[in-house]
């Protein structure tokens, strides 16, 4: 799973898909992702494959689409929970526009400070506000402050499974009408459809009933509609309507 | 594999999405998002034309709930209100988009059958969006080419969804990147084949995968090589690659 470099096939980093064959994930890879990558990507995602956790890292695919989707909704101002060495990040930056803005949380600076020089490098650094810390008081600190709610156009979180819930109580209320929330790995290796007695990993399964609460709850929250696409682990996109 | 696929549906009440296999590592992970996500918020009037085209005969065809609901969603993010469809079938895809566009949004659709489309028409009615449809029976090339010799319908469109003949995505291609508009999305349907885009060449393939595959491929190699778009090719459904126009 952790991907050995096999006979110069590229392999990405940390991940199984969730698609029905290794086969397939590698074409849609090497047909639409890594021929269209940015270099700044592309060079952020080969030192990410040398660490240690990169089982975290946002896959290329992923990467790709959010990258998209920003573009397609005239992203402005985006927040991320959970930065890691900032794949998804950079994805951000590159689609968010000149005056564009991000703001940045994970508990883990030195992550951040690994693929901060090719962020910078691809001169979009600018745009990113990096904050080390839980994301919990910073969120409820803004909602005190009164003046963030509805100021984001799209926030993507990435990060403990199980405070998604506790985020959302937030987020939804930090987005803008109309605005993207989207949450990462909620097919969770597809353990979700996994029997009880089936061998995981154990991380996998302590985080596994956060995930299908989460899913059931976004599921039956009316201010928000929600698509759950199979895109690396899972991605929930919920636009808010009210 | 498909005609089983459409037997199964009554199996213990469980849903079962009509004709499609999914791309997905198993089908008890693509019963979830749909029992999870899809279904319960799939808003009535899909729910019934859904329903209604599973007892057709050509169902395999339709458009899966999970890629309906996607469509729908990301109409609404890119405030589409001036759309095309190649390829109606029933209609699922077309419900999804005239549910998603405003009050006067407007969608040209395009399908050489239009007995199908009227076995759908009378749920868009009741839905209340039938008025944003313009359907044209017929091939699609000849109304796109005179769309193009006509001029006034370059970057018109701020989204168009392909879902019909394979062996001519390349072709509607090369009209379609001039009548979307710049920053506007193409959607071609179907572009991972059934997984089949990676089935080794003794495979065992039904006829009609086997036939148009070498299209797919061609299809997906020339897309990704096309310097006027960025593309994103998602395993939803049978596969779409979503095409923003850049220049």
């Amino acid at each position: 799973m952790a991907g050995d470099g096999e006979a110069g096939r590229h392999q990405e980093v940390g991940h199984k898909s969730l698609l029905q064959s290794d086969a397939l994930y590698q074409y849609i890879l090497e047909t639409s992702v890594y021929p269209r990558e940015p270099e700044a990507m592309k060079e952020l995602r080969e030192l990410t494959a040398k660490h240690p956790w990169n089982i975290m890292t946002t896959s290329a695919d992923e990467g790709q689409f959010l990258n998209m989707l920003l573009k397609l909704i005239n992203a402005k101002n985006t927040m991320e929970i959970g930065v890691y060495t900032g794949y998804s990040l950079l994805a951000t930056a590159l689609a968010l526009p000149e005056d564009g803005k991000i703001l940045a949380m994970d508990i883990n600076k030195e992550n951040y400070e690994l693929g901060l020089p090719v962020i910078q490098k691809a001169g979009v650094a600018h745009k990113i506000d990096f904050r080390e810390g839980p994301a919990l008081p910073v969120l409820d600190q803004m909602i005190e402050d009164g003046k963030y709610h509805g100021s984001f156009d799209f926030i993507f979180v990435d990060a403990d499974k199980d405070n998604y819930i506790n985020y959302h109580k937030r987020l939804i209320d930090l987005v803008k009408v109309g605005g993207l929330i989207g949450y990462d790995n909620t097919l969770w290796n597809g353990s979700v459809v996994a029997p009880p007695d089936a061998p995981m990993r154990k991380y996998v399964r302590y985080y596994r009933d956060f995930v299908l609460e989460l899913n059931k709850a976004l599921a039956a929250d009316p201010r928000i509609e929600i698509c759950m696409l199979p895109v690396g682990d899972g991605i929930t996109l919920c636009r808010r309507i009210s």
